[in-house]
């Protein structure tokens, strides 16, 4: 594997932290959950109002207490996963409301599309995990599509999938279904099995709702992903190293609360961190500062010793044309060389994740396959590799195709691509599709041919009467 | 397994020492050469080429059944001339004459082109590089050859092909082949300049040409 190159000095990341510290110590965070407050409390933290004003030797205490890497737990336990253990995870974007079609048509998400990206998520060779929220269902009823969607990840593959955080009950409900999928609580808590993405509220705050998400799974022992999404030049400074800063705070604050109420509770330092659109104010997430953001935020976590959460196949792009591609493959290439550890939206992801498309789903998830045999660097390990006697074989002038040693290793050393083109001009012009033409085939055959892994029928039944009966609590 | 069998597999593995090794075997036990190539060696070129077409074979395995073919056809020539003589030779899917022509030692792309064609069925005659016009006429007359395939990598030995096709044309042969060309540098309309039969950008699109020019 090659090396995880550093963007920032270590007078850099000390620059940040003791910034970050100060905040910390001197302006506070706001947590609007009362019993965030308390564990803050016990742990003589100054509590003023909501805000918490953190005390920085605290803190590096609580962020020592965070593991470096955990196992995520797969019902197939081939499908297992270790969090910060070198490789990039790989899995679809997520919360997006709407469906950007090939044509350009605009539509609402729904249902029927969560379970086709779970299903392209868990036919793929380069994602790693279904994800989560892989887009907002609207077609369902608001107060059971924590459950609906939890059910999809469980039923459409065996790979291993986010859970709800939209407060401390639903949260619950998702980690009740995991624990029936993987044989109880006590199960799940000594092998974390369900991840969820907690974030904050930039600049410098907590809502209830994410409040009560951290502590459920906090309690249950299951792993978050604590993310700050400061918009430089609107919901932060302008200046990147303020920003920067900024998330660095927030995200230190979300880890502490968690290691106060779990010591040693997995958990990932998140950063979605980019811009505002000076002209419109948007939302701008496919430039070169988001890129910075991820870098400098995989290496932070290098140096708190906890994985990171960043980049992806990020793009403010309206439709699967040139930028799309090029902005997605700056984010998603940063994050994967500089070490990030969770790579959220990975695939699909349009307009500042306002849009899934499955084109670019496909896409993306060649770029993955990409990235992965980049990150696989050259393999010098025997002789066999370094090739002498192959081309002493050869000789001047002569060629490699015929050789055995050829044979052998291409497949394994070549990075085979499933959509790009690398036909000829007139072998291309038969039909002449570009790679969303080409992307809009590929999905609709892998949905046609996928066989979602068999569930245990128990399980089901358990599944569906826990769902039943919380769906007559719930509407 | 049966000897044409294990022929076919030797092929599919594209393993030219065992290929030859077999090849020996059928003449030393006087088992029917035409037999041997129908029912063993060609069974292996198609299987290998299909697998090619639908993406699950890679150029090398390919090359080395083509190149496992050609050397087990070597050690079978002789029996097999016999077998013609007495009319009882095999059909193969045309004869190709193909080489890099004169001032050009540039043979990957050629290699590939012929590798390609023998797992399309054809029998190619790959008589090497930087050859004159007159070496391609020559193997061509002697083997019967139904296309003149001309290879070319470099701007500056294009005009070779051209001048192949005007030495065709002197000799008063032009009619008698099909002459098709390639080469990095070349294009559909250098082919049509030159006045060629025929013009492929890529191996693949060499082989559906010569099944075309041939139909």
């Amino acid at each position: 594997m090659i090396q995880k190159y550093d963007i920032l000095t270590q007078d850099e990341i000390d620059k940040i932290h003791h910034n970050s510290m100060r905040i910390l110590r001197e302006i506070g965070v706001e947590f609007s959950y009362e019993p965030a407050l308390e564990v803050f409390r016990k742990n003589n933290q100054r509590v003023e109002g909501h805000r918490v004003y953190l005390d920085t030797e605290f803190v590096e205490n609580m962020i020592e207490k965070a593991p470096q890497s955990f196992t995520l737990h797969a019902r197939n336990p081939e499908n297992n996963l270790v969090c910060g253990g070198g490789d990039a995870l790989y899995m679809p974007g997520y919360g997006a409301p709407f469906i950007y079609e090939a044509d350009g048509t605009k539509r609402d998400a729904t249902m029927a599309d969560y379970d086709n990206f779970v299903k392209l998520a868990g036919a793929s060779k380069h994602l790693h995990m279904t994800g989560g929220t892989v887009c907002e269902p609207t077609d369902i009823n608001e107060n059971i599509r924590h459950m609906k969607m939890a059910y999809s990840h469980i039923t459409n593959s065996d790979k291993v999938y986010m859970g709800s955080s939209s407060g401390y009950e639903y949260a619950m409900d998702a980690i009740e279904m995991t624990a029936i999928l993987h044989g109880g609580k006590d199960v799940i808590k000594e092998k974390p099995a369900l991840i969820c993405l907690i974030n904050s509220v930039t600049p410098l705050k907590y809502d209830d709702r994410m409040l009560g998400g951290l502590m459920a799974y906090a309690e249950t022992g299951q792993a978050m992903v604590i993310a700050s999404l400061v918009m430089s030049g609107s919901t932060g400074p302008a200046t990147l190293a303020g920003a920067l800063s900024l998330q660095n705070a927030e995200v230190l604050a979300g880890i502490t609360l968690a290691q106060c109420i779990n010591p040693g509770t997995p958990v990932v330092y998140g950063s979605t961190s980019a811009i505002s659109d000076m002209g419109t104010g948007s939302l701008s997430i496919g430039n070169p500062e988001n890129a910075l953001f991820t870098s400098a935020s995989a290496q932070l976590s290098r140096f708190y010793g906890v994985p990171c959460r960043g980049g992806g196949g990020l793009s403010d792009a309206k439709t699967v044309d040139a930028q799309a591609g090029y902005e997605s493959m700056m984010l998603l290439m940063a994050a994967t060389t500089t070490g990030v550890s969770f790579v959220l939206h990975s695939a699909g992801i349009l307009q500042y994740y306002m849009a899934m498309s499955y084109e670019k789903f496909i896409i993306d998830e060649e770029m993955c396959g990409m990235l992965k045999r980049y990150m696989a660097g050259f393999d010098m390990s025997d002789d066999e590799k370094m090739a002498f006697d192959v081309i002493e074989k050869v000789g001047p002038g002569g060629h490699f195709l015929t050789q055995k040693h050829t044979r052998k290793n291409f497949k394994t050393e070549h990075f085979r691509p499933a959509l790009s083109d690398r036909q000829s001009y007139d072998g291309w012009a038969k039909e002449s599709l570009t790679a969303c033409q080409r992307a809009n085939a590929k999905w609709k055959s892998v949905l046609e041919n996928y066989q979602a892994p068999a569930l245990d029928e128990a399980v089901n039944k358990e599944l569906l009467a826990y769902m039943e009966k919380r769906t007559k609590e719930l509407i | 397994m049966s000897i044409f069998d294990e022929l076919k597999e030797a092929i599919i593995e594209g393993d030219e020492d065992v290929v030859v090794e077999l090849a020996e075997k059928v003449i030393e036990d006087q088992v029917d050469p035409v037999a041997a190539v129908q029912n063993g060696l060609i069974k292996g070129i198609e299987e290998v080429g299909k697998a090619w077409i639908d993406g699950e074979a890679f150029l090398p395995d390919v090359m080395m059944a083509a190149d496992a073919m050609s050397a087990g056809m070597k050690v079978l020539e002789p029996e097999l001339a016999k077998a013609q003589a007495s009319g009882e030779g095999y059909e193969d899917k045309g004869k190709i004459v193909l080489g890099t022509v004169a001032g050009d030692i540039h043979d990957i792309g050629k290699n590939i082109v012929g590798a390609l064609l023998t797992a399309a069925g054809f029998k190619v005659y790959d008589i090497g590089i930087d050859l004159q016009a007159e070496d391609f006429l020559n193997k061509a007359k002697e083997v019967d050859a139904k296309i003149i395939a001309a290879s070319a990598l470099l701007t500056t030995t294009m005009k070779s092909q051209k001048e192949l096709i005007e030495f065709l044309v002197e000799q008063g042969v032009r009619d008698q082949y099909k002459v098709i060309i390639g080469g990095g540098p070349t294009s559909l309309k250098w082919g049509e300049d030159i006045g060629a039969d025929g013009w492929a950008e890529t191996a693949d699109e060499a082989v559906e040409l010569c099944q075309k020019l041939l139909a």
